[in-house]
């Protein structure tokens, strides 16, 4: 009966239990040595503890190597080995493992990067951890919500999985103690041979069903019908009153509490319990902290996404074609899809970004970056690269590990389901929109030991603003929380978003870190294709030029530039010629950006030229730009008899009228106002008079 | 040899007759596609190389069809896809995914069509379970785990394609070009459309990551070229059963064309409009008069066929109004002459009828106001007259403001065209000002 903790917030309070073992002059710290009395949890060195966390029903999980405390005793320090949990584990790694996590599976943590120290207050509760050997298999994962043992049989350095020596795991012989049950056999068998070789275990081929299932779907559904199972029995516990077994009645039942004894034991305990007595059970505004009860799992009776759907496209059944000759080699390499060696034209924004990052990662801090520019300047692109050369440095161990994940607002539905998408990103899990903001705001405000740098690129920024600018206003946020160590790198079009859109407070957090990615120039563009063809021989320089200098003049977007290019390569292909050339990319930018209009105009029926003449003579017989089918009908058939055609009805007037407008050569208003509706030019006079003379 | 044999062979009149009924109203109707689509093999060709390159190489692409209504724009890529799924290496390869602006109204609605059709993992059935943010997570990292060479490629066709540009953020048109422009699972985005400016609809960051290749319909037609057209369309087969029926129905299809009658009806059309809608609607109402007794188009049929389409509905409907009705309008003819334009109201015209009244000693058309009344609303119900907008419901129905949905050549043919339309009645009509 400890698991009640669930929901609710309980304060603990920790007292010394015997003299000071020896004392550190310098640091002014004391260590202790601590024995239990009966009725109360007692924290010993040497044993596993679980820790206060982000998530409530999976606490941190560490051991004790030692316990210690400032000179005035208030300070009550513990210095841990930490585990992590599978969710801990970023989802792409846990891949490594090659097999399903157990759910209670933890991993003896071996990187560096992270707080050692925590406060005696955050300590919930010991905890029983096992060791296994690497060979052994686990109990079944469902043998009861009571037993809580934890089952560790690999290290993580988060890089890649270990065998672990079960010496590391032991705990000292413990003093016979008759307040707390029995503890089952913990110290796990002699170390085997097998196990003592620390090296790069030997993982089986990984089976992708089993990979996928363990990145997605099993680790969490049992953690959810664990909180399940468990929340309601907790809450009814807390309401129900304080009869919970071998504690002492009436004042902490069912609440885990340990005490660490210092000389003045009585004094102090009673201290705390009258402290109890008024704020222990204060449980916090539940809206705050506590997570929104309908996680997505386990709301009843909604059909859910089936179990185990993969999201997957079928494979092909025959296998794509290779490019057979020049051309198609160069359209290959000119699709903007394909990833360049490396981005020409944007070193000095990649050495901006970079080093950025890199002095965020290597000071364990946080920050964010603001990158504007117009669509097609590289912004993406450059990021990306960034992150790749970062990675690569962080394999070899140049700097620490850090966890890279991205989120784009042209790709949710809605600007809170970016909280859902960073934290399925960061922990594989699942939750509602507002469960998955406090579990973050958690995460990143809460002095909880981070084991690594997140960086966090956030694209099309501008899609996640909402009315209260919540959800910008935290991406900016988080950065500044001291224990966050978060980076976050936004993207958007406008380089004034912030000033535009954004309230003060959003603003102010968001700093002076900014970065504008200019539109190409022609030279650049030229550099981007040439690099791209890499020696591919399908362009005449001129061409190339030509293109550069269109699309530079235009838009300076390099996606552009490549599409014309591809186009241009499939023009050429068709006239049988070697060489792309001035001709064909001309023929390319023709069908790219001519407009229709004229040509639209030239292939329309003779009576809906006569219509369009008539729409031009009855502005100006008004001298306005706007008038009703009924006005220009008149003059229509007007025309008409001029030019010897047999004058059409009014429904079909209005028919040819509605054709037009459907093309958009027209403005109308509702074809429900017949012949009342006004009609307007959507192309000008001169265009329309131009298309008809040349007819 | 089996072509004589087929020739020789003589079925009766009527199996022949229903033949020529089934194989031309497939025609007409766009069930049966044509061998090729006329006039357009440039945008044929670009269309097919492009398609293929996309189930073949995995090569991602999006483009837009642009025609005006009727240009044949679904008819070219139904002709595309049909010349494509012979081929085994497309035909075993590329998924499609059919959507249409007017059904699809919402990304939410495209997105489970989206995962049903492609028949991904979160689909039971028909259903297609999660919500609009699941889906959309769903379905992008399904197409984020395939790559160009060993994922099926996916071909989209937008159907209206302007009405998606209507959607929120155009959520859906921004990931279908992202995920064209991405080294992710190869899809081919096929947007068709009658509006020149649908580019312009595009927000500039899904317009940038759209290829901005357009194949337009767009092409002039010559009147030989439109009568070669009728002709083809209402040509029998030569694979059709009974060999000399199909002659002698070419033959009078050919003379058909020639009459000059013909001719001057088929012109008309022609100057009217040029798409193949029209002239499929024009064609059908000759086919219907095919029988046994008549198993021939006659350039009578022709004529007919083409005062039906041409009619104008407003007049057919002024025919079927009661004389009172009839005079309403007139009426209302007149203060539109008085007044320019401006708006009326029943009392208004009420006087006006009045006035007409007091000329003629007769009180053969006296009615009381409340007859005139709800003469007045049954044209407000037709749609022949309809309130200002604006103009508050509150008011009093004799004060509201109306105005006349009608041409007056629409009202003067309706008169020429009345059953026994009372003398002093057409004189009134015609007088300039009462």
């Amino acid at each position: 009966g400890m698991k009640s903790f669930g929901r609710l917030r309980v304060r603990r309070f920790y007292t010394w239990r015997g003299n000071p073992l020896s004392s550190n002059r310098k640091l002014r710290t004391h260590e202790y040595e601590v024995d239990g009395l009966p009725r109360t949890t007692v924290i010993r060195t040497g044993q596993h503890i679980l820790i206060e966390g982000d998530d409530d029903d999976n606490p941190f999980a560490a051991k004790v190597v030692r316990l210690f405390g400032d000179e005035s005793g208030q300070q009550k320090k513990a210095v841990v080995q930490w585990y992590v949990r599978v969710s801990e584990v970023p989802p792409s790694k846990l891949k490594l493992l090659g097999r399903d996590p157990h759910p209670r599976e933890i991993f003896f943590y071996q990187g560096g990067n992270c707080d050692d120290e925590v406060n005696a207050e955050s300590i919930i509760r010991p905890v029983q951890v096992k060791h296994l050997d690497a060979d052994a298999s686990f109990p079944p994962s469902d043998d009861g919500d009571d037993d809580e043992t934890l089952y560790v049989k690999l290290a993580w350095d988060s890089k890649v999985f270990r065998i672990l020596d079960s010496a590391l795991v032991a705990s000292p012989p413990r003093h016979p103690n008759p307040s707390l049950p029995p503890s089952p056999p913990r110290s796990p068998p002699a170390a085997t041979p097998a196990s003592r070789t620390s090296s790069r275990c030997t993982l089986p081929t990984p089976d992708p069903t089993v990979l996928r299932r363990a990145a997605l779907g099993e680790v969490r559904r049992s953690r959810a019908a664990a909180s399940a199972g468990k929340n309601p029995a907790a809450m009814e516990r807390g309401r129900g009153g304080r009869g919970g077994g071998e504690e002492e009645p009436g004042v902490l039942s069912g609440v885990p509490h340990a005490s660490f004894l210092d000389p003045n034991a009585e004094e102090d305990s009673e201290e705390g319990e009258g402290r109890r007595g008024d704020g222990s059970w204060k449980t916090l505004a539940g809206g705050i902290l506590t997570s929104s009860p309908l996680s997505p799992q386990n709301a009843p009776g909604t059909p859910r996404t089936p179990r185990n759907a993969t999201p997957s496209i079928p494979s092909r059944s025959l296998p794509a074609r290779r490019p057979a000759n020049v051309l198609e080699e160069a359209r290959t390499r000119l699709h903007v899809s394909s990833v360049p060696e490396s981005l020409p034209c944007r070193e000095q924004e990649f050495q901006d970004i970079y080093s950025f990052v890199e002095s965020k990662i290597t000071d364990g801090t946080g920050g964010c970056m603001y990158i504007s520019g117009v669509p097609g300047t590289g912004k993406t692109a450059t990021v990306h690269e960034v992150m790749r050369c970062l990675q690569h440095a962080a394999d070899t161990d140049e700097i620490p590990p850090f966890h890279f994940i991205e989120i784009n607002g042209m790709k949710m539905t809605d600007p809170h389901q970016a909280y859902v998408q960073i934290l399925q990103k960061l922990t594989g899990q699942k939750a509602t929109a507002d469960h998955a903001a406090a579990l973050l705001e958690k995460r990143f405000s809460n002095p909880a030991p981070r084991k690594e740098t997140t960086v966090l690129l956030v694209d099309e920024l501008d899609l996640l603003w909402t009315r209260k600018q919540n959800v910008m206003y935290n991406l900016f946020n988080w950065p500044t929380c001291r224990h966050a160590r978060l980076v976050v790198l936004t993207i958007a079009n406008t380089m004034d978003l912030p000033e535009r859109v954004m309230i003060n407070r959003v603003a102010s957090r968001l700093g002076l870190t900014r970065m504008s990615f200019q539109p190409y120039t022609f030279r650049q563009l030229q550099q981007i294709i040439t690099s791209r063809l890499n020696k591919v021989k399908a362009f005449e320089e001129d061409a190339l030029q030509l293109v550069s200098r269109k699309v530079a003049a235009l838009s300076g977007d390099a996606r552009r530039c490549l599409d014309i290019c591809r186009r241009a390569t499939e023009i050429c292909e068709l006239s049988a010629a070697g060489l792309v050339g001035m001709s064909h990319v001309m023929e390319a930018l023709d069908e790219m950006f001519s407009s229709a209009y004229i040509t639209a105009i030239k292939c329309a029926s003779t009576q809906e030229q006569l219509f369009l003449r008539a729409v031009i003579a009855e502005f100006r017989r008004l001298g306005l730009e706007e008038a009703t089918f009924q006005q220009v009908f008149v003059q229509h058939q007007a025309l008409c008899r001029v030019e010897g055609l047999q004058p059409v009805g009014v429904s079909e007037g209005l028919a040819m009228c509605q054709r037009l407008g459907g093309c958009r050569l027209l403005l109308l208003e509702s074809s429900r106002l017949g012949v009342l509706q006004r009609v307007r030019l959507n192309v000008s006079q001169d265009d329309v008079l131009y298309a008809l003379k040349a007819d | 040899m089996s072509k004589r044999k087929l020739k020789n062979a003589h079925l009766p009149i009527g199996e022949c007759v229903s033949q020529v009924h089934q194989i031309l109203r497939e025609r007409f109707c766009r069930h049966q596609l044509p061998e090729r689509p006329a006039g357009l093999e440039a945008q044929h060709k670009h269309l097919e190389e492009l398609l293929k390159r996309t189930a073949v190489h995995g090569e991602s692409n999006s483009v837009l069809i642009v025609g005006p209504r009727g240009a044949g724009k679904t008819t070219l890529l139904r002709c595309v896809l049909r010349e494509l799924s012979k081929e085994t290496e497309v035909q075993k390869n590329l998924l499609q995914v059919h959507l249409n602006g007017l059904l699809q109204t919402d990304d939410r609605v495209a997105l489970k069509e989206i995962t049903r059709q492609l028949h991904l993992e979160n689909v039971v059935g028909d259903k297609v379970f999660g919500s609009f943010a699941e889906n959309l997570a769903f379905l992008l990292e399904a197409l984020k785990k395939g790559d160009r060479s060993s994922s099926r490629p996916v071909l989209f066709v937008l159907d209206e394609f302007d009405l998606f540009a209507h959607h929120k953020n155009q959520t859906l048109l921004y990931n279908l070009f992202d995920v064209s422009q991405a080294a992710q699972t190869p899809i081919a985005v096929v947007g068709i459309s009658c509006r020149l400016d649908v580019l312009e609809l595009l927000e500039k960051r899904v317009k940038s990551r759209f290829s901005h290749r357009q194949i337009h319909l767009l092409s002039s037609l010559t009147f030989p070229q439109y009568l070669d057209r009728v002709r083809a369309q209402l040509r029998l087969p030569d694979d059709f059963p009974d060999g000399s029926f199909a002659e002698e129905w070419n033959a009078s299809v050919k003379s058909l064309c020639e009459d000059g009658s013909v001719d001057e009806v088929l012109r008309r059309h022609f100057h009217s409009s040029t798409d193949f809608r029209s002239m499929h609607a024009l064609l059908m109402l000759c086919l219907s008069r095919v029988s046994v007794a008549k198993p021939a188009i006659r350039p009578a049929d022709l004529l007919d066929a083409s005062r039906l389409c041409s009619a104008d509905t407003k007049v057919n409907m002024l025919r079927g109004l009661s004389v009172l009705e009839l005079c309403l309008i007139i009426a209302m003819k007149h203060l539109n002459d008085v007044y320019r334009g401006e708006p009326f109201n029943l009392q208004m015209v009420h006087n006006e009828f009045k006035k007409f009244l007091q000329r003629k000693s007769n009180s053969m058309y006296n009615f009381e106001h409340p007859v005139v009344m709800k003469a007045f609303e049954h044209l407000q119900q037709l749609e022949l007259i309809r309130p200002v907008d604006g103009s508050s419901a509150k008011t009093q129905r004799e004060y509201q403001l109306m105005r006349l949905m009608l041409d007056h050549s629409q009202i003067m043919e309706a008169l020429q065209k009345y059953p026994q339309c009372p003398t002093d009645i057409k004189q009134w009509a015609a007088s300039a000002f009462a």
